[in-house]
């Protein structure tokens, strides 16, 4: 058995609202989800968001340090109803752009811990630079069977946006 | 063969003051440990700080660190040295944080086994909280040196305020090139 297993990928032929991963096993240790992601906003940039197991209430927070040109800064969130993942390339920024995103998600079936997230973001087109390490909470003991990526600006994600999620065994 | 390999994995039935692998092989390239763990440090305190250390070496001058971290508005970064271990590497929950919830934190220490150079390690870590206060929560990077030529046989997870709790859980990777 590998100790990393792609579980899934989905590559967009067409805009979409959301991606999901559903049926997710509880036999890996951690999940990484790897995303190459544009938003169709108009701006330069978007933002896209995370949700498990179709929970749609205000049960999620995130912080967030961010790195734009020469500029640093954070932010927190609590209350809401996903885990934002901001400064994602969009529809009024290069034609070809696309944002990369790694999420680390450990021990995810776990029932006795709540779901976190740690995710580094990179958008570099030369017209919008953000750098980001982002951290997120689910504040529930379920373990994770779904994950659904949202567009948060929208009207969609775009076409050519990939994500791929794969399984660390522990033995 | 593989390029990922499971070296070690525990999750913890109970408090332990520690948590170490003792017997790494030095037949990989480089190391990847993920961490997720509460420290019992109860109260208002929401995070904690966590030494790591090699190959128990717990005392001496060979250890800094240095983080890039916010938990504020403000990002801000910090260095250590001479101190009792990598103590501005990654950061872990406490237990005066949200309920159930532990830090999300993983190191990567290239070349661990080489005998020519001192280690050096890099830290990624998260400490959630549903609280958007200043200072309780925490994320950040970090960077650390070993100054020592040694192979790297052990690694220590030690919180410097209390124990580790129960469920806190630890993977350790040998990852190998072609």
């Amino acid at each position: 058995m590998a100790v990393i297993e792609a579980i899934a990928t989905t590559y967009l032929e067409a805009d979409a609202a959301s991606v999901t991963f559903s049926s997710i096993p509880a036999t890996y240790e951690h999940l990484q989800l790897r995303m190459s992601v544009r938003d169709g906003s108009t701006g330069t940039y978007g933002e896209i968001g995370l949700q498990f197991n179709t929970v749609t209430t205000t049960t999620y927070s995130y912080h967030r340090m961010t790195g734009n040109n020469s500029t640093a800064a954070a932010a927190a969130y609590t209350g809401v109803n996903n885990i934002a993942l901001n400064y994602v390339v969009a529809e009024g920024d290069i034609a070809t752009s696309y944002t990369s995103i790694v999420v680390d998600i450990l021990d995810y079936a776990n029932g006795s811990k709540n779901t976190t997230t740690s995710t580094m973001l990179g958008t570099a087109t030369g017209t919008t630079n953000w750098a980001m390490a982002h951290s997120g909470l689910w504040d529930s003991t379920a373990a994770v069977n779904e994950i659904k990526v949202i567009y948060r600006w929208g009207p969609d994600i775009k076409r050519g946006s990939e994500f791929t999620l794969y399984g660390l065994n522990s033995s | 063969m593989a390029a990922f390999t499971v070296i070690d994995h525990e999750e913890l039935t109970g408090a332990a003051a520690t948590w170490t692998s003792a017997t790494i092989p030095s037949s990989y390239d480089h190391l990847y440990l993920t961490i997720s763990a509460r420290g019992a440090l109860a109260g208002s305190n929401d995070y904690e700080y966590v030494d790591v250390q090699f190959n128990g070496e717990v005392t001496g001058t060979n250890y800094s660190s240095t983080i890039l971290w916010a938990g504020s508005t403000t990002p801000g970064s910090a260095r250590e040295a001479g101190v009792n271990g990598l103590d501005r590497l990654i950061l872990m929950n406490a237990d005066g944080s949200t309920a159930d919830t532990f830090g999300n934190a993983s190191i990567w220490i290239p070349n661990y086994a080489n005998t020519a150079n001192y280690k050096q390690a890099l830290g990624k870590f998260g400490c959630e909280n549903a609280d958007a206060t200043a200072w309780h929560w925490l994320i950040g990077v970090g960077a650390g040196l070993w100054s020592s030529t040694a192979a790297i046989t052990s690694i220590t997870i030690d919180p410097q305020n209390g124990d580790l709790m129960q469920y806190s859980s630890f993977t350790l990777y040998g990852v190998t090139g072609a």
